[in-house]
């Protein structure tokens, strides 16, 4: 208890105790001088007698003090000091690892919320999404089909619930306004019991919701909620309009709840990832009245989840699913004909299933991330080492009086640890900022981006690599300054050579090790940069210049009929080729560039057996292929008298994948039901995806069963800007129960289809130049440090004859080794990287001499120019100054 | 007493035979201030200056039985081994 009060009271008793010794000194002066002795002589006889009076002090001050804490925190306010002094040192250093850490802890985040946290349902870790391979489709993995997953229910009892569900964009009204368009989902009543989510408000789907015929009735969720109905307390029972048709809400689900949009869980897994797919806002049932279902097909139109039962495996149920199928197969009409294991089911943990894809992508950006993090941190531990070397004295001097070596380090590290500290701080603030930014406008589809946000997880990692970037970074000079040899620094005069070779050449080694990583990151960025480049201007078959596309939904109550949706269309056509804006104006049936859909058998009738690769059947109106300029091959296009004709148009794969060589035109055609007559063929377009090879298409005149998906394409006069407003304006007008679901520039759309391999590449580039940058940086930084500790040799050379440009020269070679070194390492490194990255690239080849050679040229001046600087002021020094001594 | 004091006291004490470097004194008293064994107020002393005066406390006179026991012992056995070896 004492000791406590006294510690309390440090600081007094350390005064205390000096002045008592002062006290004492005084009292034996004072006897002194009453002997006789002068007061001078007095005073000083008293100080010998005392003893070491400066040590004393201390050692008494130091019984009361916590010395080594006292130390650390002296030592501290002498770095904080120390920069601001060095405000640009400073300032740089925390915004490199400012930038570092914040892009570390965002990337973390992304990387966290998305992949590693496990999905927000009741034992998530159970949920699969069910697959079925059908090899008479391709035998890919596809949605199911409905009426299969109803004979699983009944048969595997490796599922305590299955369900089925597919999404889509509807427009929704919460009253009598006009719809807006809205993420929906159509799923079995089941649907929240196999998720095990229990709605907040209301009640959950009774089994027979969605009976046709039934009550007609939505669950919303809590965003829905808050957006539709502004978060009404008496929602429940309040009708909501979908298509145009009243349902009763009879539940909101609780605010955690988030269901993957239309994006995440796809029906055909190969299909383009479209962009801006809104979160599902509505549930809707519907009860599948399988005997109108047929057995042979409606796949990839829905997506099934199931959990697990207790104690059955992932592999287990499949297998035990794989067995259900090959009776299925034995009893389905056809089934018989086919093959063994023609008819196949998969399963895939739902989380892989939703966050799979991105998987690969999110962690090469993290790689990327920690990459620039370590060259920022070997960056400062150059410049530090730099800074350390030229007070290696003030090291030799502590030492030389008695500095514990701990001291000597942790000085050194302190000062790292408030730069990265304070780089941290920045951090945060930058890292929170852009999830922020990311959220709201994400140029990707990331699966659960809602459910990003800065957790203390991802602050906990933002710790720990902020202390660990500054003991990187200060572990080098800080292990040199405590191991500093206090006779060799002490006996050099300041300008003659700073610190050992050995310092130099550690230096020297971290600018090849930092060139090397550069190299190999601007040579993967050239590559991808090449990829989507090729991506953008290889022959698409079609032209995306000046036109714009519109998709528009019809409300099934007032087009359920075909004839009101050719009236329709026709009249959209008419208004818009009246406009003086429009060129030439069509209607068709998918959106461009979103993968393959309406795949269907084609075959030529006198070839009834024949196994036939699946096309995608197009309905367009005339003129659809002059607006998009596809190329006539053979035949003709459309014409208005095609209306009441059975003819069709094959893309040129198709064509020669039925009839070879011969000539197509007259031949005939089954599809959809019908027999057509071939008429034309236009060249391969890639319309459906421009990283794939064309698909095997088959065009229609829309007259024939007119699908109810409608999509116009017009081609401006003069440029593409503002078709799409026009587009919107003309398709409102014709009728008030159409609304656009959306309109974009056709380029938008190019762009849009391929905002993957933008986002990866401009990240690249962005990392690219950074890395550049902070190369550059060092190398600046080792030469001038150099030169300074040259200067005596270069004054010695310079008076001894030696021009300027052999001194250039002599420094510049300096870089030049590590520069060149790092180079060749990092070639031959990226021919082995390039190698994994492979099919992320698009006809770009490995070995892709355009981008070494530009490359090694672009390294090769971005290290003259960073050398150019000090190179010139060692050689316009004056050999007077250099020589002149210390 | 206080630390000035305590010097004299020593050197006269021990007529001269101890000379104790003055100054170690102080480091010494704060230790043993702050374990607690002696206690100290500030006072004036006869020649009117103010100083700190010392006084013993329980504890310290335990700690000082203990370290005079383990002294003598410490003699005891010192001039044991010295009258064996005289002798």
């Amino acid at each position: 208890m004492r000791i406590l009060r006294y510690l309390l009271r440090r600081r007094i008793s350390q005064q205390e105790a000096a002045a008592e010794i002062e006290g004492h000194l005084d009292e034996r002066a004072t006897e002194l001088m009453d002997a006789g002795i002068p007061e001078l002589e007095a005073r000083a006889q008293a100080s010998r007698e005392f003893g070491n009076l400066a040590l004393l002090t201390e050692e008494s001050r130091a019984v009361w003090g916590w010395t080594r804490l006292e130390a650390m925190i002296l030592d501290f306010r002498l770095a904080l000091r120390g920069l601001r002094k060095n405000p640009g040192f400073a300032l740089t250093a925390i915004l490199t690892l400012g930038v570092g850490i914040g892009a570390s802890t965002a990337v973390f985040t992304v990387v966290d919320s998305v992949i590693l946290k496990p999905l927000a349902y009741e034992q998530s870790a159970k949920l699969v999404a069910v697959w079925e391979h059908a090899a008479a489709i391709g035998g890919e993995a596809v949605g199911p089909n409905p009426r299969h997953v109803d004979v699983w229910s009944q048969r595997a009892n490796a599922f305590s619930g299955l369900t089925s569900f597919s999404q889509g964009v509807r427009g929704v009204s919460p009253g009598a306004e006009s719809p807006r368009p809205v993420g929906l989902v159509v799923c079995q009543p089941n649907l929240f019991q196999v998720l095990r989510t229990v709605p907040r408000l209301g009640r959950d789907f009774r089994a027979d919701d969605g009976k046709t015929g039934g009550p007609a009735v939505a669950i919303l969720t809590h965003a829905a909620w808050q957006g539709l109905f502004s978060g009404d307390p008496g929602v429940i029972g309040r009708v909501i309009r979908v298509d145009d048709m009243p349902r009763e809400v009879v539940g909101v689900l609780p605010e955690g709840f988030h269901f993957p949009n239309g994006n995440t869980l796809r029906s055909f897994r190969s299909v383009e990832i479209k962009k801006g797919v809104p979160e599902p806002w509505v549930f809707v049932p519907t009860v599948f009245d399988y005997a109108q279902m047929e057995w042979n097909g409606n796949y990839g139109n829905w997506v099934t989840l199931g959990r697990l039962a207790d104690g059955f495996s992932m592999s287990a149920a499949t297998a035990q699913l794989k067995g259900i199928q090959e009776q299925l197969r034995q009893q389905i009409p056809g089934g018989g004909n086919q093959k063994p294991g023609s008819l196949s089911a998969s399963l895939q943990s739902l989380q892989e299933a939703m966050v799979g894809d991105s998987g690969q992508g999110i962690w090469l950006l993290m790689a990327a991330v920690g990459g620039l993090l370590l060259l920022a941190c070997l960056n400062l531990a150059n410049a530090q080492l730099g800074r350390a070397v030229s007070s290696a004295r003030d090291a030799a001097v502590r030492a030389a009086l008695g500095a514990a070596r701990w001291r000597l380090l942790w000085s050194v590290l302190i000062e790292n640890v408030v730069l990265s500290g304070m780089g941290g701080a920045l951090g945060i603030v930058l890292a929170y900022v852009g999830l922020k930014l990311f959220r709201t406008h994400s140029p990707i589809d990331l699966p659960r981006l809602a459910e990003v946000e800065l957790n203390p997880g991802a602050l906990l990692f933002c710790m720990a690599i902020t202390i660990a970037a500054g003991i990187v970074a200060g572990l080098l000079p800080g292990v040199r300054f405590a191991s500093a040899a206090p006779h060799g620094s002490l006996q050099q005069a300041s300008t003659r050579t700073l610190g050992s070779r050995n310092s130099h050449r550690v230096r020297v080694w971290l600018i090849g090790a930092q060139v090397f990583g550069c190299t190999v990151l601007l040579l993967i960025t050239g590559l991808f940069s090449r990829s989507l480049l090729h991506l953008l201007q290889q022959d698409k078959g079609f032209e995306t210049e000046r036109a714009a596309i519109a998709e528009a939904r019809l409300l099934s109550k007032h087009f359920g009929d075909a004839v009101a949706r050719v009236r329709l269309i026709d009249g959209v056509l008419a208004a818009l080729r009246s406009s003086a804006e429009v060129e030439s104006a069509a209607y068709f049936s998918a959106m461009p560039l979103e993968g393959e859909s309406w795949i269907e058998f084609a075959r030529r009738p006198e070839r009834q057996g024949e196994n036939v690769p699946m096309v995608n059947a197009r309905w367009v109106s005339p003129g659809y292929f002059e607006a998009i300029r596809q190329k006539l091959v053979a035949g003709r296009f459309f014409e208005e008298r095609d209306r009441e004709l059975s003819n069709v148009i094959v893309s040129e794969g198709e064509a020669r994948a039925l009839w070879g060589a011969e000539n197509p035109i007259g031949g005939q055609l089954n599809a959809l039901g019908k027999t057509f007559t071939v008429i034309g063929v236009v060249g391969d377009s890639r319309s459906t995806s421009v990283k794939r090879a064309p698909a095997r298409m088959i065009y229609v005149h829309y007259g024939y069963r007119t699908p109810s998906q409608t999509f116009f394409i017009a081609r401006g006069t003069h440029g593409a800007e503002t078709l799409p407003a026009l587009m919107r304006q003309v398709i409102s007008a014709q009728s008030p129960h159409v609304f656009v679901a959306r309109t974009k520039t056709l380029n938008a759309q190019l762009n849009d289809s391929l905002a993957r391999e933008r986002f990866q590449t401009f990240v690249l580039i962005a990392f690219g130049a950074s890395a550049l940058l902070l190369a550059m940086l060092g190398i600046y930084g080792v030469l001038s440090y150099s030169v300074a500790a040259r200067k005596q040799e270069i004054g010695l050379r310079m008076a001894l004859g030696a021009s300027r440009s052999s001194v250039y020269a002599l420094t510049m070679r300096e870089a030049g080794f590590p520069v060149a070194g790092g180079l060749a390492a990092g070639l031959a490194v990226s021919f082995w990287i390039v190698r994994l990255i492979d099919k992320f690239l698009y006809g770009a080849k490995a070995v892709d001499l355009p981008v070494i050679a530009s490359v090694v040229l672009l390294f090769a001046s971005a290290a003259t120019a960073a050398a150019f600087f000090p190179a010139r002021h060692a050689a316009s020094a004056n050999p007077m100054d250099a020589l002149r001594p210390d | 007493m206080h630390g000035y004091a305590l010097v004299e006291v020593i050197k006269r004490t021990s007529d001269n035979l101890l000379q104790v470097e003055e100054g170690s004194l102080y480091p010494a008293l704060q230790r043993m201030l702050k374990s607690g064994w002696v206690a100290a107020e500030w006072g004036v002393s006869s020649t009117n200056r103010r100083v700190r005066i010392y006084r013993i406390t329980p504890a310290g006179r335990k700690q000082l039985e203990r370290k005079v026991s383990s002294f003598e012992r410490m003699l005891q056995g010192i001039a044991r081994v010295m009258g064996t070896s005289e002798s």
